[in-house]
């Protein structure tokens, strides 16, 4: 990179952006920095704090703000979109919209004046959307307020009380989580957070028979992969789906602790050891639809 | 019962449960009530044997005599002939392979000869149901000892002189544990049984606690008096139904006696025991990640910088031990602190419950002393290689362990010489391999365990084991490169060195302790593009020999991409672009005649 | 719950668990071969496990086995108290188990009148 000749756009102006603009601008290119949102500094600045190190997120990113500014290589294209973008590496052509915001840029000093003084109030940032109404049935409501009851309404009962609705229904209706959210008072990002992490948790209907293939490592080294291919293959379904006719369910599960049965398959609560992929095929009979 | 001279002891542990030992108790009682026996010949389901690769199993006492394999058609003529004419049947006993004769007592089966219980003292032999009958085997008397005879401080030096470390895989001393808590002053304290037991491969902790849940109870229940906390809690695994049912059951019993609850043995302890049940997540069996899922947070690990026994569980002192410690407990009491410490290594008392899975003749759960080497857990008491193949690879400690190969045998096991050979002991999987087993393969197996359990919180957790499955993949797939080689060994002490918790800085080990001991079978992968254990299915051809082919066109029909043709009565032939390397043929094969390459 | 408690149970549990370690101060093998069943062994068996109730005596375990060889002797138990040599007794009826039973079992004393041998036959 001797010769510098040219520019260079850069599509975003989060906080890689920004530092992608600023390098390239210190050494010597021509930056476009096309952001589509009014101002430069994208989501970095609502964040409190930053992993790993949980430095305070606006110490990171306002040097970088004010360097961008004020940087004379580089070209600030807000409210901005890319249309289209053609050619190869050396030589692109891009297109860019720039939407009108009916303010001059270069006389503006951003007192604020005009916002204060306007007449029709835009909708705040982070105003949420309408809840959609909850899709429950009356049991299902029910029992979600029977396991509150049972296991207490502090926000530690989550576990318990997911568990309690995975036992009955199977699955996590969404409608549920939502409620458990509303009743534990607990955010639903915080729920669904915590019920993504485990492993027993579903959040699509599981079909009438479970089936679970042991993928523990006795299991694994006597062939458990193999019966899991199988089982794919022949009910036409990925790990975790459900097939057309909502007959099974294909789960894989890291070691029942029936290690001595190797390898394991287990179809709703009965256990199937020992037996090859063809074996257990013939197994899945005993399971009508 | 009360005049039954003799008692069936039908194992209904999990393994032999699935194997329909329920089934051969109502065959037998149906049996017994035709010969009109049933006053004097009892049945009793008991607590996981052990045994598990024989099962269903059931011991006659007080003869002694082991019935193993056992099945609905077996059980009328066994009735008839053992319990009404007193001949027991040779047929349904144990039969070594080497030398065809039948051996009759439980005593003598190999199996059973060399190992020493006291974690499963009771295994077999009780009711898991019935508190009675562990109050009769000794049960309670340490709990009682504890509370009659001794100071919280006797308790706590009378554990650190037996030596007991934790069970659970990290080896911590037990006593200094509790007396760290013990120290610390608080209204409230925590007792938490780590039950999470989620290295696959292992399952001794689902054993004991469904075989004896009152050991893991009283052992609870002293170390509450030693620290001074009145509050236990069960962490348990989910996919542990029986386990679940058992313990809550014996919570109960145990409060019906007065051995759990308000003023224990008129005493001013109080102790009571809650259950928690889990929901899958394997890093949930760290503390920290453990602590944050019982009170409702995300559970992933944080950083210690207070140790639990200062402020774990809702900011309390916690003492956090693993159910096979907290069973040994209870005996230690009663026996003394010098009874353990006879037993086992310089630095490592007692036994250890091993799982002995795998390809090994004898699977099942076995305990031993420690300092015992592999040879005899996996020969003597495991009888060796199923089909007596060629013993390759033994792999220890769970997904945090490595796999230590043949000319390791003779290592006596405790936690020093696991460590220095690159695995651990972990909670005790013991997974034995042979020469079908491809050790790559394995190392994939692993990384692909962890990356999927991985909280995800620390980046070289997170993207370094996934590096390394990725690496590892690619090497089973046949597009490694010479160079992966020091590049796996860089990533995995990066992983190591850069990891929060203990998943993080031992994900690397099933890698390094391969490459180590293996590194010929990852260079056949990557120079000659071959698996030489037949396993890496991108590296594999099917093949029918026509030598050793009937044509009896079981392959042919079986073939799910009908990739096998060939005309009635000739051999058939494999066509290479459809077949998909399923390995359908090689299991119907009754001929051995489908060759991999 | 109190500290002598534990005693209680173990005591009334005694005779169930002795049994199932295998382990007893006395053991009473019946010999329940064709011949011996043909000969009333089962009697003899239900007898000595009346006995053993009525005086609730709990170390004691039954067992049964298969034709001991002596088949024209039947009925025959042999009783091995702990540390002692077995005793075989033979042509037993319910009467003189019963007297057995008190005698040998309860009070260690060897009824030589009805008794076969002492020790057993070498096995390898």
């Amino acid at each position: 990179m001797n010769g510098k000749i040219g520019s260079v756009l850069v599509a975003g102006s989060g906080i890689g952006g920004m530092q992608a603009a600023l390098d390239l601008a210190e050494s010597g290119f021509k930056v476009y920095l096309v952001e589509e949102g009014p101002a430069i500094g994208g989501t970095m600045a609502q964040l409190d704090k930053t992993f790993p190190t949980n430095d305070c997120a606006m110490c990171t990113l306002a040097p970088r703000l004010v360097d961008c500014g004020r940087h004379p290589n580089i070209e600030k294209l807000t409210y901005s979109e890319l249309l289209s973008l053609e050619g190869q590496p050396g030589h692109f052509r891009a297109r860019v919209r720039k939407k009108p915001r009916f303010v001059d840029p270069a006389k503006c000093t951003g007192c604020g004046e005009c916002a204060a003084a306007c007449l029709v109030r835009n909708r705040g940032y982070f105003e949420a959307d309408e809840p959609e109404p909850l899709d429950l049935e009356a049991d299902q409501l029910a029992e979600i307020e029977r396991l509150v009851q049972e296991h207490g309404s502090e926000p530690s009962s989550i576990v318990p009380v997911l568990q309690g609705i995975s036992a009955k229904y199977r699955w996590l209706p969404p409608g549920a989580v939502r409620r458990v959210s509303e009743v534990l008072g607990l955010p639903l990002a915080r729920v669904l957070r915590i019920a993504t992490f485990y492993n027993m948790f579903s959040f699509e209907p599981r079909g009438k028979h479970l089936i679970k293939v042991c993928l523990g490592t006795a299991c694994h080294v006597k062939g458990a992969g193999r019966i899991l291919d199988t089982l794919s293959r022949e009910l036409e379904i990925q790990v975790g789906e459900t097939t057309k006719d909502r007959r099974f369910t294909l789960e894989a599960v890291r070691c029942l602790g029936c290690c001595g049965l190797a390898p394991v398959v287990t179809v709703n609560d009965d256990v199937h050891g020992k037996l090859t992929a063809g074996e257990f095929l013939k197994v899945l009979d005993l399971y009508p639809g | 019962m009360k005049s039954c001279h003799t008692h069936l002891l039908l194992c209904a542990g999990t393994g032999c449960v699935s194997n329909g030992s329920y089934r051969i108790k109502e065959a037998l009682e149906r049996e017994l009530g035709r010969h009109n026996l049933q006053d004097e010949v009892a049945v009793v389901m008991t607590g996981c044997n052990g045994f598990c690769a024989q099962g269903p199993v059931m011991t006659v006492q007080p003869d002694g005599i082991f019935y193993q394999l056992l099945s609905d058609a077996d059980i009328p003529p066994l009735v008839e002939e053992h319990f009404l004419k007193g001949r027991p049947v040779q047929r349904l006993m144990y039969t070594p392979p080497e030398t065809q004769a039948p051996i009759p007592k439980m005593s003598e089966i190999g199996f059973f000869k060399k190992q020493r219980l006291i974690a499963l003292r009771n295994r077999g032999l009780i009711d898991p149901e019935n508190i009675e009958e562990y109050i009769a085997r000794g049960g309670y008397r340490g709990l009682a000892k504890a509370l009659g005879a001794m100071t919280p401080e006797r308790i706590i030096e009378e554990i650190k002189n037996s030596q007991l470390r934790g069970r659970g895989g990290a080896g911590y001393p037990t006593g200094v544990k509790w007396q760290s808590a013990a120290r610390h002053q608080s209204d409230v304290k925590y007792i938490i049984c780590n039950a999470d037991e989620g290295d696959p491969g292992a399952f001794m902790d689902r054993s004991i606690i469904e075989g004896d849940p009152h050991a893991v109870l009283e052992g609870m229940a002293i170390a509450g008096r030693a620290v001074g906390s009145g509050h236990g809690l069960v962490y348990i695994r989910a996919e542990y139904p029986i386990a679940l049912e058992r313990l809550n059951l014996a919570i109960k019993q145990a409060r019906e006696y007065g051995l759990l609850g308000k003023a224990i043995f008129d005493t001013d302890f109080d102790f009571d025991i809650s259950v928690f049940q889990g929901a899958g997540a394997f890093v949930c069996g760290e503390s920290s990640a453990m602590r944050a899922s019982i009170q409702g947070e995300p559970p992933e690990p944080s950083a210690k910088h207070t140790h639990a026994t200062e402020a774990g569980l809702w900011e309390k002192p916690t003492v956090l031990n693993n159910v096979e410690t907290l069973a040994v407990v209870p005996e230690i009491i009663r026996r003394g602190a010098a009874w353990f410490a006879g037993i086992g290594t310089e630095q490592s008392k007692g036994t250890k419950v091993f799982s002995l899975v795998g390809k090994v003749k004898n699977t099942g759960l076995v305990e031993v002393p420690m300092g015992t080497t592999l040879r005899d857990i996996i020969f003597d008491i495991g009888g060796g290689i199923q089909g007596d193949r060629k013993f390759k690879a033994v792999q220890t400690g769970g997904p945090s362990g490595g796999c230590l190969p043949a000319s390791l045998l003779d290592m006596p096991v405790d936690y020093e010489r696991l460590a220095e050979a690159g695995s651990m002991m972990g909670s005790g999987g013991m997974i034995v391999m042979d020469e079908d087993t491809c050790m790559v393969d394995v190392a994939r197996y692993f990384l692909d365990f962890l990356r999927d359990e991985s909280c995800g919180k620390c980046t070289a957790c997170r993207e370094g084991v996934d590096a390394m499955h990725q690496l590892v993949s690619d090497i089973c797939a046949g597009n490694g490169k010479q160079e992966h080689l020091a590049l796996l060994e860089e990533l995995g002490q990066a992983v190591k060195d850069a990891s929060m918790c203990a998943l993080g800085s031992t994900a690397s080990n099933p890698v390094l302790s391969t490459l180590r001991y293996f590194s010929d079978e990852y260079e056949a992968h990557i120079r000659d593009h071959r698996c030489p254990a037949g396993v890496c299915k991108a590296l594999l051809t099917f093949g029918i020999d026509p030598e050793k082919c009937k044509a009896c066109l079981l392959c042919n029909k079986n073939c799910p991409q009908t990739a096998i043709s060939g005309e009635k009565k000739k051999p058939q032939k494999i066509d290479q672009e459809k077949c998909i390397k399923c390995g359908v043929c090689r299991d119907v094969c009754k001929f051995d005649a489908v060759t991999v390459q | 719950m109190r500290f002598e408690d534990l005693d209680k149970i173990t005591d009334r549990m005694r005779k169930v668990m002795s049994l199932r370690e295998g382990s007893s101060q006395a053991k009473i093998t019946v010999h329940m071969g064709t011949c011996g069943l043909s000969a009333g062994a089962r009697k003899i068996m239900k007898a000595l496990i009346q006995c053993a109730d009525e005086t609730a005596t709990k170390d004691v375990i039954f067992s049964t086995s298969a034709c001991a060889g002596l088949c024209s002797r039947e009925p025959m138990i042999t009783i091995e108290l702990a540390g002692q040599a077995p005793v075989k007794y033979v042509d037993l009826t319910e009467e003189k188990a019963k007297r057995i039973f008190s005698e040998h079992i309860v009070n260690g004393k060897i009824v030589a009148e009805y008794a076969l041998a002492i020790g057993s036959e070498q096995t390898l």
